[in-house]
């Protein structure tokens, strides 16, 4: 049993220190000294069961707009976000939309002309993102919705990292899921890659 | 006599395919986390294990990796029994996670308690958390299993620690001998 217990403290170590090069060399590795998420203080999520649990979605979204708040935010709800899309200001790049997932997501379908932002790989979005923001009058920020936390983190990261002024930064909470739902275009591919389509309502 | 060493023969056999068995699981689950490692730490945080972000990072980034060595520790046959205890290192307390995080979820919607359904993070998606516990069990016996000194053979170095004594003494393979004529 002790050489049993020996070998496990081997494969063990030697597990740890290939597990821990393997994340180093993979491209989607994560950076073990970053604070993914930061200020977190937020209650246990997902206490919801996604299969059967459909009643919930009105007190959620309120709580969310409420812990948007708490947190310096300012969300926005989607008559909001649809009239700032149809605003003059957003063909100017005035207003601007950004896309907090990650690229498999948005690749499939985002607000037409959004942004993307994967916070998580930051380093690869800010040359294009930064200078758009610094331009635009407001910035909105969105991801799934539900339970996605990604547009408020998005949103601190800019206000707290990349000194995006608090007030021109809007959190739309309800996310591309509640987008698709009213029936808005959504753009698939690349930014501006002119493949729009409209869900049905 | 030749029935019975048949008998042990198929037990082993058995339990060599339940090995690779083990091994092609993990490494499965493992490479599923390792794929999306962002989706993984966000589903570890949900366990509210630890507060501390380099640690949180550190299990979101090492787990998926560390399950795949050993699922290619135990398909290899390498340090078998070494590997296999450090999977049920890992399976009970995760499943001891799961259950809290099952109770939670089914006290917060008032359901019943096999109808919570939900990603564990075990690399398998979305689960009825009944089945889920049934399959962590029949993992950890397997586990077990092996880890009481099964499945030795087609292994490319079963301990890597190698016990002289009982190699000195240890009987030579067994010759078959023809039956005797009356």
């Amino acid at each position: 049993m002790k050489r049993v217990l020996l070998e496990s403290v081997l494969v063990a170590a030697l597990g740890v220190l290939i597990a821990f090069g393997a994340n180093a060399l993979s491209p989607h590795g994560l950076k073990l000294g970053r604070d993914y998420f930061p200020g977190d203080n937020r209650p246990p999520i997902a206490l919801t069961n996604p299969a059967t649990n459909t009643a919930a979605a009105a007190p959620q979204a309120h709580s969310a707009a409420d812990h948007l708040r708490e947190k310096g935010l300012n969300p926005v709800d989607s008559e909001k976000a649809e009239q700032l899309f149809r605003d003059p200001g957003f063909e100017q790049n005035q207003i601007i939309f950004i896309d907090a997932r990650n690229d498999e997501h948005y690749q499939e379908g985002h607000i037409p002309g959004a942004f993307q932002l994967d916070r998580f790989h930051p380093e690869n979005y800010l040359g294009e993102v930064l200078p758009a923001c610094m331009g635009a009058r407001q910035v909105v920020v969105y991801c799934n919705g539900g339970e996605c936390e990604d547009s408020e983190f998005a949103a601190l990261l800019l206000r707290d990292s990349a000194h995006i002024p608090a007030d021109k930064l809007l959190v739309y909470a309800g996310g591309i899921a509640d987008w698709k739902t009213r029936g808005l275009p959504v753009e698939t591919g690349a930014r501006r890659s002119g493949q729009l389509s409209a869900p049905k309502k | 006599m030749a029935l019975s060493a048949r008998s042990l023969s198929a037990l082993d056999t058995a339990t060599v395919v339940a090995r690779w068995f083990l091994g092609a699981l993990f490494i499965y689950m493992g490479l599923m986390k390792a794929r999306d490692p962002v989706e993984f730490l966000k589903l570890v945080r949900q366990y509210e294990m630890v507060h501390q972000p380099f640690l949180l990072n550190s299990i979101a980034a090492a787990l998926p990796w560390f399950e795949v060595f050993c699922g290619v520790l135990l398909l290899a046959g390498i340090a078998v029994r070494g590997a296999a205890l450090m999977l049920i290192a890992m399976l009970i307390p995760f499943t001891l996670l799961v259950l809290k995080r099952a109770l939670a979820i089914a006290s917060a919607q008032s359901l019943a308690f096999c109808a919570v359904k939900f990603n564990c993070g075990c690399g398998t998606g979305e689960v009825l958390i009944c089945r889920k516990l049934v399959e962590n069990a029949g993992l950890t016996l397997l586990a077990t299993w092996l880890l009481a000194g099964r499945g030795r053979q087609w292994s490319a170095r079963y301990s890597l620690l190698r016990d002289r004594r009982t190699a000195e003494v240890s009987p030579p393979p067994e010759v078959p001998v023809p039956a005797s004529k009356p």
